[in-house]
């Protein structure tokens, strides 16, 4: 809570540089804030391109429209991701389409091929395998995150990925405390019924790939 | 605690200011009875390690440096453009400032003329209430030029402390309003001299002088006088 108070006046103090017309308060502003928007819009429409439009949207909305934020309602944090949300629905009902999680098994790819190939024989080290086991839990975490359906999904990205309160991630999706407690608690009971896969096969699952 | 109440509290353990973080130890107490929980509860620890991982590996995820470019750009425009809008309010701001003065001022300079104007009345004038009913024959310059213990050329030469009633025309001025060719005299006049001129006076025995103006015609015939009401002689 302490913390979250530093953080909210260090975001006031920055704010009201950036209303002064004060440049690299707002660069610090977005530095500090925009890789969380950048984050939750990614994993809500699955795709890096919307996530970079959505980020820029809702910094645009902060620079032409300042005033729309009050500090009375919530932390400045949930103030964007409202922004974004907003956006991010927008462009849903625009697009009619999301699709999931799009650079998975890139990243994956990315990972596998920048491992070390040991001492040369072409073996891979018991090290490695264990962080290729735990890429592969991270990704069958994000696929599952992934499929849950959006008002589940949100929460979770900003109670569990973003670390966020109840209460402050209440403001952002504009509702009650309880109601971000049931779908948390709902979406977690979800990611663990997907998640229940047996061990071995999950293993196969990701050297095969 | 029962099971009902562990599935409601668990997803919470470590999640200050919520139930489940209060009641924590006795949640903890009912897993170890309970094999059924204690399975939840593991499989729960397991996804808390899975999402802060997922969480760890994307910390350093941030949208492309050309967005951070491009809101920089917008910035600097909006502000500019708003640094223009507050000098143009500014300048605006002064100016009607500076026309509120401007008319607060004619207004004052015209209110202390309107005053002047009234508190000039003959009302002031000492003792006097002078009128144009009686006929009284003429009245030449040089009895005026014998009356006068003062002279003087020009209106202006009222001071501070003057005040003085407007020019009131003699029974038998020609057009006592025409200074053409003629001045405006000062001077000093007793009562007899005041009725002399045929301005009714009503105590004759009173010594004291009356200072005054008379316009005078070119050909030195007094046409007009006003009574001049001296505070220093009140």
């Amino acid at each position: 809570m302490e913390m979250s108070q530093k953080s909210d006046l260090a975001d006031d103090r920055l704010l009201r540089r950036m209303l002064a017309g004060d440049e690299d308060a707002f660069t610090d502003l977005y530095r500090l804030k925009h890789p969380a928007i950048y984050r939750f819009a990614l994993h809500m429409s699955g795709n890096a391109a919307l996530a970079e439009d959505v980020t820029q949207e809702v910094f645009m909305a902060l620079i032409r429209e300042p005033g729309r934020f009050d500090p009375a309602r919530g932390s400045l944090g949930a103030f964007l991701f409202g922004i974004a949300r907003n956006h991010l629905r927008k462009r849903w009902e625009q697009e009619r389409r999301l699709v999931p999680i799009a650079h998975e098994s890139e990243e994956l790819g990315d990972f596998v091929a920048s491992l070390p190939s040991s001492n040369g024989s072409g073996a891979v080290p018991a090290s490695a395998v264990d962080d290729l086991e735990s890429l592969d839990t991270i990704g069958r975490v994000r696929r599952a995150i992934s499929t849950l359906p959006e008002n589940y999904r949100e929460v979770v990205v900003l109670c569990e990925l973003e670390e966020m309160s109840y209460e402050e991630a209440a403001v952002a999706l504009n509702c009650p405390v309880g109601t971000v407690r049931s779908r948390l608690h709902r979406a977690r009971a979800i990611l663990l019924e997907k998640l229940r896969e047996p061990r071995a096969a999950r293993r196969v699952s990701a050297l095969g790939k | 605690m029962d099971c009902s109440q562990f599935e409601e509290l668990f997803h919470d353990l470590d999640r200050p200011g919520t139930d489940g973080f209060a009641a924590r130890q006795s949640v903890l107490e009912h897993a170890e009875s309970c094999s059924q929980c204690a399975q939840l509860l593991t499989q729960a620890e397991s996804l808390d390690l899975a999402l802060s991982a997922l969480s760890g590996r994307e910390t350093n995820e941030r949208a492309p440096a050309r967005v951070e470019n491009l809101l920089r750009e917008e910035f600097r425009k909006t502000h500019a453009g708003s640094a223009r809008r507050r000098v143009r309010w500014q300048i605006a701001a002064l100016a009607t400032a500076a026309a509120v003065l401007l008319a607060l001022g004619l207004s004052l300079r015209h209110y202390e003329r309107v005053t002047a104007g009234s508190g000039n009345d003959l009302r002031d004038a000492p003792s006097l209430t002078p009128s144009i009913s009686s006929n009284t024959g003429d009245v030449d310059s040089s009895g005026v030029d014998s009356v006068a213990t003062e002279v003087a050329t020009a209106d202006n030469q009222l001071s501070d402390s003057d005040s003085a009633s407007a020019f009131i025309p003699l029974p038998y001025a020609d057009d006592s309003m025409s200074t053409d060719g003629g001045a405006i005299v000062r001077v000093v006049l007793s009562r007899p001299e005041l009725a002399s001129l045929g301005l009714p006076v009503t105590d004759m025995s009173d010594t004291d002088r009356i200072p005054a103006d008379i316009i005078v015609s070119e050909d030195g015939a007094p046409q007009a006088i006003r009574l001049i009401a001296q505070s220093a002689l009140d």
